[in-house]
């Protein structure tokens, strides 16, 4: 029997088909679709409308299987999912994208819920998307996280064999995150680093913006493949621009004008946070045009610094309250009277060799004076002394 | 390359390491020249030699730059004494003044100041790129100065130069990505402060302490020496 599509199961729920379009055309919006790729038609490119190819592909695509692997987190990208500000695309992905395995949402546990896996695992081999949640660990072959009594790394390595693509969603799927953070103990990594042979894309923040999350997994569903990346492989319509290009307090910051506490007049008065430690002007997200809770907010607009969540090692990277600007290491003033006492002793040397010689060499005159008296006028030594 | 890491590692480890070897090689300088020998003061001082130094001051830094054709210098060569001049007072001013720079200070010394307004400072480096050019071309086309200049001075002009313009182009968001800007920015600073003790840009701590010396001396009324 051929697999019922998206639009079919949709329909079967009582959405109507006007409602259908809509979705379909918020779909397009948020994944940046400003037009759709050229098509040839006729012996003319075509650019066909990509509310269109949207509804086209979701009316003819069956379900697209997604497995829901977590690792070293806290179910923040979860969390912030089912929570998130478009109800009807989180609504999309988690109930009519067939989430097949999910440790944190599913309904059933234990064994039950390991052989639904399985079975997804089998019967959608090569179709299924893998979106991986927390820090793989390389330590000791993974022991430090283990599920139903396999290591995360062999729990990887079977979901990803049989995947389509991979997406890792969270800083610590994508670079580590925070189990990654000095002294990592349990040496944790991005996805990235251990799967190699197939197309991973990272979804960067703490935790990932849901829209993103679903933005890149409906870009998958529709064309195919996974969205164009930068060289972190984060994908570009959504990390393509900083935190700070698109900040609403940015036109603070061009006008120099800085909030100095997190209490005082400034901040009040939305004042741009860069001398609080913001780090949005090299942080890559979407938060800035995105935002959080349907548009409501985000961090830099209630009045927090940005931390660069979405950025590798953003937990090592200095404090997180420290201006841009300050040195992340200042030297100590240990270090710094070290430095000038090896300076001092370096110059004290070379100064007493040069007077050493110096000395050697007002003997030597004032010897060869004695042994001719007849010049001992002109030879007497030099008064003044010089290098 | 990932230039979030490469600014790690400037406003890290790279710029403890650079200010380690400027304090360093400043003492080691200071030392050297210290050891070169003093003269000895064999004749008593009619005079007093702290008028002479805060006389040598006054005029040097407060006076006769607002009335510089008393000088021959100025009469001589104006180009170079307006253009060395306002890069000077420009590099001051940001390099204190900045709202940037600031937060350099206060992370080193743990004490801020009230800053310049941006605009101001943003007119002062470009006050500051222009004459260093200006400055460049005159090195170029005069021929006494094509003599004279050998290559520790051509390095001591890029590697002030770089650091203003990679500022300036930091501050107005041009061309880069802030952060390989940023780090362009730092590595330039850290090859200066490396470079510093070692060439005659030393003079921006050596001048006080020859003004001083110098002040000192016309203040001292005796017979000579």
């Amino acid at each position: 029997m051929k697999e019922k599509s998206i639009y079919e199961h949709l329909k079967e729920k009582g959405l109507s088909r006007r409602d259908f379009i809509k979705l379909c055309g918020t779909i397009a919006g948020m994944m940046g679709l400003e037009f759709a790729p050229p098509v040839k038609a006729l012996g003319k490119m075509v650019h066909p409308d990509p509310t269109e190819m949207v509804a086209k592909a979701l009316s003819s695509q069956p379900k697209l299987p997604i497995v829901w692997l977590e690792f070293q987190d806290c179910a923040g990208c979860s969390e912030a999912m089912s929570r998130s500000s478009s109800p009807l695309l989180s609504k999309l992905v988690l109930n009519d994208l067939a989430i097949e395995y999910h440790e944190t949402l599913m309904a059933s546990a234990g064994y039950q819920a390991e052989k639904a896996k399985e079975e997804c695992l089998k019967d959608y081999y090569g179709r299924y998307v893998l979106v991986v949640e927390g820090s793989p660990t390389l330590a000791e072959d993974g022991i430090y996280c283990t599920v139903a009594g396999k290591s995360n790394l062999d729990l990887l390595r079977e979901a990803a064999d049989g995947a389509a693509a991979i997406i890792a969603t969270g800083n610590c799927a994508s670079f580590g995150g925070i189990p990654k953070a000095k002294p990592n103990p349990t040496r944790a990594c991005g996805v990235g680093e251990i799967i190699k042979d197939k197309p991973v894309v990272n979804i960067p923040g703490c935790p990932a913006i849901p829209e993103v999350t679903t933005g890149t997994i409906l870009h998958f569903l529709i064309m195919g493949k996974l969205p164009e990346t930068d060289h972190l492989k984060r994908p570009l319509v959504f990390y393509g621009h900083t935190v700070h290009d698109h900040c609403l307090r940015r036109p603070f910051y061009e006008a120099g004008k800085f909030a100095d506490n997190f209490d005082g007049d400034r901040a009040r008065k939305g004042y741009c946070l860069y001398h609080l430690g913001c780090k949005g002007p090299i942080t890559y997200n979407a938060c800035a045009s995105l935002k959080w809770e349907r548009g409501l907010s985000y961090p830099v607009q209630s009045g927090h610094p940005c931390l660069g969540c979405s950025e590798p090692n953003f937990w090592d990277g200095g404090g997180f309250y420290q201006g841009q600007s300050a040195a992340l290491i200042p030297p100590a003033a240990k270090t710094s009277a070290l430095a000038a006492g090896a300076g001092l002793a370096a110059g004290a040397t070379l100064a007493g060799i040069n007077s050493a010689k110096k000395n050697r060499a007002k003997k030597a005159l004032a010897s060869a004076a004695e042994n001719s008296p007849t010049d001992s006028t002109t030879a007497a030594p030099p008064e003044k002394k010089e290098e | 390359m990932d230039w979030t890491e490469i600014l790690r590692f400037s406003r890290g480890p790279l710029f403890h390491f650079s200010l380690i070897i400027f304090i360093a090689g400043m003492i080691y300088r200071l030392v050297r020249i210290i050891f070169l020998g003093w003269e000895k003061d064999r004749v008593k001082n009619q005079g007093s030699k702290w008028s002479g130094v805060i006389i040598s001051y006054l005029k040097g830094l407060i006076i006769l730059p607002f009335i510089p054709w008393v000088r021959r210098t100025f009469r001589n060569n104006a180009l170079t004494f307006i253009a060395g001049g306002l890069f000077h007072l420009s590099l001051f001013l940001v390099l204190i003044f900045g709202e940037a720079h600031i937060l350099v200070w206060q992370s080193l010394f743990g004490v801020s100041w009230a800053p310049l307004p941006n605009p101001i400072v943003d007119w002062l480096a470009a006050v500051g790129i222009i004459s260093l050019i200006i400055l460049l071309i005159n090195r170029l086309t005069h021929p006494v100065l094509r003599l004279l200049t050998k290559l520790p001075v051509w390095i001591n002009w890029t590697l002030v130069f770089l650091p203003f313009v990679t500022g300036y182009i930091m501050y107005h968001h041009l061309w880069f990505p802030y952060e390989v800007i940023f780090s362009l920015h730092l590595i330039f600073v850290c090859l200066l402060l490396i470079w510093i003790p070692f060439s005659r840009m030393s003079h921006f701590l050596f001048y006080f302490f020859s003004r001083t010396i110098h002040g000192a001396r016309a203040g001292k009324r005796a017979v000579s020496p």
